[in-house]
């Protein structure tokens, strides 16, 4: 990532806000479609039911949890990996 | 990974630009893999509570550990083979 100049720099930047907008919403219609399988499944209703909207709002609230923590733990190992160079020719 | 990108000589801005996306690419594929898999494996459908338990972070921090050590000890596999292949001729790690 290093040895581009200004005009390069900008141009990446910029791509990569594109490309961070463009995993949001991916994250945000994984998300929709986890909570949908895992806590609705009962058509006898037209409208959420309280147990349904309970359980969707655990969903969300555990898997943005998790994926926070995934994070932290991904950024020392990768950081880890990078420094040890145990990919490194 | 800069290690992939590191020594080419003359790059045309475009050329740079696209290898310092790939890397970004190739790390960010890398966490959404390995976040389906461990919250698959680690964190049950049943939300019976909106916060991780004990149980649960434990095993999402040691999947997180494990899947790094899978993808080092497959590329170490993966080179000693493609090396022995072409009779040794990349002496890597």
């Amino acid at each position: 990532m290093d040895g581009l100049n200004a005009s390069e720099q900008r141009e990446f930047s910029a791509r990569m806000e594109r490309k961070q907008l463009k995993e949001f919403m991916t994250m945000y219609s994984k998300m929709v479609q986890r909570c949908f399988d895992d806590c609705v499944n009962d058509f006898t209703t037209k409208s959420l039911i309280n147990r349904e909207e309970t359980c969707i709002m655990r969903c969300v609230d555990k898997n943005l949890k998790s994926s926070a923590r995934l994070n932290e733990r991904f950024q020392e190992q990768n950081a880890a990996m990078m420094q040890s160079g145990s990919m490194q020719r | 990974m800069s290690f992939l990108f590191g020594g080419a000589p003359k790059m045309s801005s475009a050329e740079k630009i696209a290898a310092a996306e790939t890397e970004v690419e190739m790390i960010s594929d890398m966490f959404n893999r390995l976040t389906e898999s461990c919250t698959k494996k680690c964190v049950p459908a049943d939300y019976r509570e909106g916060d991780l338990n004990k149980g649960e972070s434990v095993c999402l921090d040691r999947c997180v550990s494990k899947f790094f050590d899978v993808n080092i000890k497959v590329s170490e596999k993966m080179q000693g083979e493609a090396a022995g292949k072409q009779g040794g001729g990349m002496g890597l790690m």
